[in-house]
């Protein structure tokens, strides 16, 4: 689906008495989401990323503005009527649930459009498919085998999954004992007995004067499916949390409570509560901050795959750059409720429009200076760092070079000379701690290959000129030359 | 390390250890101690030894000698023990419930919740026998309960003047529930702030209707409270006493030898204060000892069922 931002804005009033002027959260953002893209919302705390999250859940009301699912005006729509998956910052799982009764949860509030279905001579055709075919059955079960014992709870799991039955009939079906050899013979006697049952079953909705097609789905007087409007069934329920369960690998954990799980655990069940209703947009908030460092590596890269195989437009809302940039299809980077920039990871990167979105993606850091432009070069200091293609009347400007633009060779026109602090190596590459007059900032670091050999001391470097951007000094706006 | 310096901890608690022995454990061991004397004398400490008899005299077991009966032992099993059970187990939980549900929607409304709060928690800081004589008047025979519901002349709490154990019980309930609730809905209130607003909005994402949110999702997170408030409760209700002596207080100068709304604590106090000059604080001491495996009991049963209901 689809997503559209128009001109959304959130503001706190604040209270002119105690001179506390207005808050605006979320400044006149537009934004255009594309079906199945998964949408980076990033920015340092406080940008207003997490309320433009929650306008979109319902869950805040825009001061002004509109909201698009697809041609669907949601503006003023209620949060429970929206059909969103949400997943919390700090997951808000039922703690009195398992983990089985939290992604339940939701279905048992959806009331659905479906046909109505014989259940009864559905579970009977299902059982004697299973039964059929006997070795299939056995080795589902004995797949099931923990320090070789059968539990029924958890074959009945594995035969669920061997046939997408629920687990309720699954355990029905493990009760008639056909994956021990000894009762072999038992097969055919236990097919009669429930094709008899599937018999009956069929003549009693017969003699209601009912049809049925070959789906047990019901069939109105023109043979059309009957569809109502009913609750989801124990069995529909348990087979949509099989699924999701197994999508987020979490099927072991089904019995457990959320506080007897990991963090990622806990994590990984937020999101299956979010995906089991088949929501139309998915929306994170924060989702990794609670994980430590490893972790938010691994669950990223799940958040992706899920999303993947899903195709759900989803909205991810970090503060952390890096996060956003290894698995966002867009990314929309936001100060104080403006947006801005948006666009590609990657070319947000290579082109940020500011020097805000300069500094704010990359990791380590961009290193800022303050230099001027003269003539056909621009200076850091009395040095010409680099080469322009034509002259420019002189303006001061800060000069942003990203740590990896920096060539450890030597360049008798262009260059810039820096004083290395310290050496760091990480083996893959190798870090240099640095000092400049001109520079702004915490912290000059510089990345080299680590096959170059550094010493202490006074070092000039070439630059790669398509990582040195220029920024204007009053508004911080990129000046392209 | 840690243990080094460990006597200058007993020594900054001995004060306050003293008095806990002095005016509480010893107490509790002395009680049981009395409750097993025969014709236990309270001024000398003389005694006739060890004997069951008290229990077995309180309880209706044993039967009673000739001739002492002004002492009025029975009247702990004939009417104070099943008053107090009575007042507890009508009470409690609907004092419980209606707190809960006063809790719940005071936290759903946003205007004037404060003053209403206010309001709720306001009998909490009266007095109990004040209340107890404003209750009395407002359920005399001229009161505003019979003026309100047009009763006419009803007299409700003077069982002397017409009313009878059944009006009086009505009135004792209804004042137990209405004094237990500030406290309640104080602790309730408290509790359901401190859910995070995220399981509300999480209940709505995934359209919850509310009484469901309620039911299903607010109560257990709460459910530590309740057990408290519920425990607690208990505890109260089976040491019932003040509400007497508030409400019903007149109608014994008028009718000294109706004891039919006695209570457990009641019964004790009686005893020890003495009737005709006689006092028998073995019969008080073996009184105090049952209400404290009453009360040992059911709150063991509510922790037991609590395991599996309460929710951490």
């Amino acid at each position: 689906m689809e997503i559209k931002l128009v001109a959304l804005t959130k503001k706190y009033p604040g209270d002119v008495k105690k001179g506390i002027k207005d808050t605006v959260a979320v400044d006149n953002l537009s934004i255009d989401i594309k079906d199945g893209e998964l949408l980076g919302l990033l920015g340092p705390s406080g940008c207003g990323k997490s309320t433009t999250l929650y306008m979109i859940a319902g869950l805040k009301d825009p001061t002004s503005g509109e909201i698009y699912f697809d041609d669907e005006d949601v503006t003023d729509l209620e949060a429970e009527k929206r059909g969103i998956g949400l997943v919390f910052q700090n997951y808000a799982l039922y703690p009195h649930m398992t983990v089985y009764k939290n992604i339940a949860f939701p279905l048992t509030n959806l009331r659905v459009s479906a046909p109505k279905k014989a259940y009864k001579a559905l579970s009977y055709k299902l059982i004697l498919d299973v039964i059929s075919d006997r070795e299939r059955l056995k080795k589902a079960t004995l797949k099931s085998e923990i320090d070789g014992k059968i539990t029924k709870d958890n074959a009945a799991l594995y035969i669920a999954y061997e046939y997408s039955i629920s687990k309720y009939l699954a355990k029905k079906i493990f009760s008639l004992g056909l994956h021990d050899d000894n009762n072999k013979d038992k097969v055919d006697e236990y097919k009669t007995y429930f094709e008899k049952k599937l018999q009956e079953e069929k003549e009693k909705i017969n003699s209601k004067q009912k049809k049925i097609d070959d789906n047990f789905v019901y069939l109105d007087e023109n043979n059309n499916p009957l569809i109502v409007k009913r609750k989801l069934t124990k069995d529909e329920i348990d087979r949509l949390i099989l699924d999701v369960a197994r999508l987020v690998q979490i099927d072991e954990y089904l019995d457990r409570k959320p506080a007897e799980l990991s963090g990622g655990q806990q994590q990984r069940v937020a999101i299956a509560r979010a995906l089991v209703k088949k929501p139309r947009v998915l929306l994170l908030d924060e989702p990794l901050s609670n994980l430590d460092a490893r972790l938010r590596i691994k669950t990223r890269e799940e958040i992706k795959r899920i999303q993947r195989e899903t195709n759900i437009t989803t909205i991810f809302v970090t503060h952390d750059q890096e996060e956003a940039m290894s698995i966002c299809d867009d990314i929309v980077v936001m100060k104080d409720g403006k947006m801005m920039q948006f666009g590609a990871p990657q070319d947000v990167y290579k082109n940020p429009s500011d020097l805000f979105v300069a500094k704010f993606l990359g990791n380590p850091p961009i290193n800022v200076f303050k230099g001027y432009i003269k003539d056909d070069a621009v200076f850091i200091g009395d040095e010409k760092i680099m080469h322009l293609d034509h002259k420019e009347n002189y303006r001061d400007c800060y000069v942003g070079i990203r740590p990896e633009a920096f060539i450890f060779e030597h360049d008798k026109e262009y260059h810039l000379t820096l004083n290395i602090d310290s050496i760091q190596s990480t083996g893959k590459d190798t870090s240099l701690i640095c000092s400049h007059p001109q520079f702004v900032g915490d912290q000059l670091k510089v990345v080299i290959d680590s096959d170059s050999n550094p010493v202490l001391g006074k070092k000039d470097f070439a630059l790669k000129y398509s990582k040195v951007y220029l920024f204007d000094m009053k508004d911080e706006k990129r000046i392209e030359l | 390390m840690e243990r080094k310096n460990n006597y200058k901890a007993w020594l900054y608690l001995a004060p306050i250890l003293i008095f806990i022995f002095l005016f509480t454990i010893f107490p509790i061991i002395n009680t049981f101690i009395i409750s097993f004397l025969k014709n236990y004398n309270y001024a000398t400490g003389a005694n006739e030894g060890f004997t069951f008899e008290n229990y077995g005299l309180i309880l209706g077991i044993t039967e009673r000698i000739p001739g002492v009966s002004e002492s009025k032992m029975l009247d702990f099993i004939r009417y104070a023990l099943p008053n107090t059970l009575l007042i507890t187990f009508v009470s409690v939980p609907i004092s419980v419930i209606l707190a809960l549900v006063i809790s719940i929607l005071l936290n759903k409304i946003k205007v004037l919740h404060d003053l209403f709060q206010t309001i709720f928690f306001l009998p909490y800081v009266t007095n109990t026998i004040a209340v107890g004589m404003v209750f009395a008047i407002i359920f005399s025979n001229t009161g505003l309960f019979n003026n309100i519901f047009g009763l006419g002349n009803v007299n409700w709490v003077q069982e002397g003047l017409g009313s009878t154990w059944g009006k009086c019980m009505f009135v004792l309930c209804l004042y137990v529930i209405w004094t237990g609730l500030p406290f309640k809905i104080l602790i309730f209130s408290s509790a359901l702030h401190n859910i995070d607003q995220q399981y509300y909005d999480a209940a709505r994402i995934d359209a919850t209707p509310k009484w469901k949110t309620d039911l299903k999702i607010v109560l257990p997170l709460i459910s530590p409270q309740i057990l408290y408030i519920t425990i607690t409760s208990f505890i109260t209700g089976f040491k019932e006493y003040n509400a007497i002596i508030g409400l019903f207080n007149r109608s014994y100068t008028i009718n000294p030898n109706v004891h039919d709304l006695y209570t457990v604590v009641y019964y004790i106090y009686d005893q020890i204060q003495g009737t005709n000059g006689t006092r028998h604080l073995e019969y008080a001491a073996a009184g105090a000892v049952v209400l404290f495996v009453i009360i040992l009991i059911f709150t063991l049963i509510q922790m037991k069922v609590a395991k599996k209901r309460v929710h951490y």
